[in-house]
């Protein structure tokens, strides 16, 4: 992400987070935010499923040192010792302390899982429901339906292995 | 949003897509309730109405508000940012937003999914005046505030939206009296809302606020957001 005002204020600074999506799109993502909004979004977003290849990213991106805000997410204890096999410290963390008030307005917690997978809350549970029902009658594949409930948000963080994972769990129930 | 009821065939595909349940099938054609919906275009982009039934219109003053908190792809007038929230800690180590003495706060009232009227964000801000806090003066939440940081303006506190993050930093000592509003308002909210808390991360890699926050009765979650250190300005 280039900081507002800071980062973005030179001329090579596009270039710079362009090359960052770069690195992370050789790496295979499972689901990365559109090509087409590179060239304008102040932050760029790939999701993987293994902390091998977050760690060999992490160490391209501090070799390249392209002085661009790098976010990952994840568990704190992998990121942390993964982090420091490249020689670097975690800078400032998020935490989460998870959802409070009316949770009786909530889904069940498997479907919470994907509904959460990006923070931007644009999968429907009912649509969760929907893709669970077409696969239970044969009508359409977990992967199919994992990438289907993905495409709502643009953000490119929904994991779609992980989807197909839960799914495979929602039709066991 | 708005459903042509002369076009519509009731097949439902808008209706699986909303993140609110506010669209129904009434009598074989699908219905919006206006009151419900946070105006976010999930059903105009993903739906794949069979008719091109579904119209994006020109809202109008204050329901264009619910816009902004609900669209994902949209960006506020207020503040000129896309999204709903703001850099927050993913630029720190650029921006320097929040210091080793400070923590971040971050309160997304109706998240996940539920969404909240605004007027709810007074059940926090009326409680934070007498703390003292400091808004990110960058956060849609901010740019609504009347001047004295308590009362949503008064055309726009009925209006729902998908969710509305209250971002602000504190210094270190404020810490618990914030938790104690948590605990306070998550008992008079008709919604729900996350919470967020923002560190810096001692040079040994640790995080003491974790331990705070679990003597005080709340449950860290194992993941994350986490900023390495690699920006610089």
């Amino acid at each position: 992400m280039l900081a507002a005002g800071i980062n973005d204020k030179y001329p090579d600074s596009r270039k710079r987070l362009i090359r960052t999506a770069e690195i992370m799109k050789k790496h295979n993502p499972t689901n990365m935010m559109m090509e087409a909004a590179w060239k304008i979004s102040p932050v760029i977003t790939a999701t993987f499923t293994d902390i091998d290849t977050l760690k060999q990213i992490t160490q391209t991106l501090k070799e390249e040192d392209l002085g661009v805000s790098i976010v990952i997410s994840g568990l704190i204890s992998e990121i942390k010792e993964a982090v420091k096999e490249v020689g670097l410290n975690m800078h400032t963390v998020h935490l989460s302390l998870g959802v409070f008030g009316k949770k009786e307005l909530l889904p069940s917690d498997k479907v919470l899982e994907i509904t959460t997978g990006c923070g931007h809350h644009c999968i429907s549970s009912q649509s969760v429901e929907y893709y669970v029902d077409l696969i239970k009658n044969g009508k359409i594949t977990i992967k199919k339906a994992a990438e289907k409930l993905s495409k709502p948000c643009v953000c490119g963080i929904s994991n779609i292995k992980r989807y197909t994972k839960i799914l495979e769990e929602l039709t066991l129930l | 949003m708005e459903i042509k009821e002369n076009l519509c065939t009731g097949c439902g595909k808008c209706v699986i897509v909303c993140p609110v349940q506010a669209i129904k099938i009434i009598d074989n054609r699908a219905v919006i309730d206006k009151n419900l919906c946070v105006e976010c275009s999930i059903c105009y982009r993903n739906a794949e109405c069979p008719v091109n039934a579904i119209k994006s219109r020109r809202l109008k003053w204050p329901r264009i508000i619910r816009s902004p908190f609900s669209d994902v792809i949209g960006t506020h007038k207020l503040t000129g940012i896309p999204g709903r929230g703001t850099e927050e800690m993913k630029t720190n180590d650029v921006s320097n937003r929040f210091g080793k003495e400070e923590y971040g706060v971050s309160i997304e009232l109706g998240r996940p999914g539920v969404g909240t009227q605004l007027k709810n964000i007074e059940l926090f801000t009326t409680k934070f005046s007498q703390i003292g806090v400091e808004y990110e003066p960058m956060s849609p939440v901010t740019a609504i505030l009347s001047d004295d940081k308590v009362k949503i303006k008064e055309d726009i506190r009925d209006e729902r939206v998908l969710s509305a993050i209250i971002e602000f930093k504190i210094p270190k000592n404020k810490i618990n009296q914030v938790l104690q509003v948590i605990k306070e308002v998550e008992k008079q909210i008709d919604t729900v809302f996350s919470v967020g808390i923002v560190s810096r991360v001692m040079e040994d890699g640790s995080i003491p606020i974790i331990d705070i926050l679990n003597q005080q009765g709340f449950k860290v979650k194992p993941n994350a957001k986490i900023n390495i250190g690699l920006g610089r300005a």
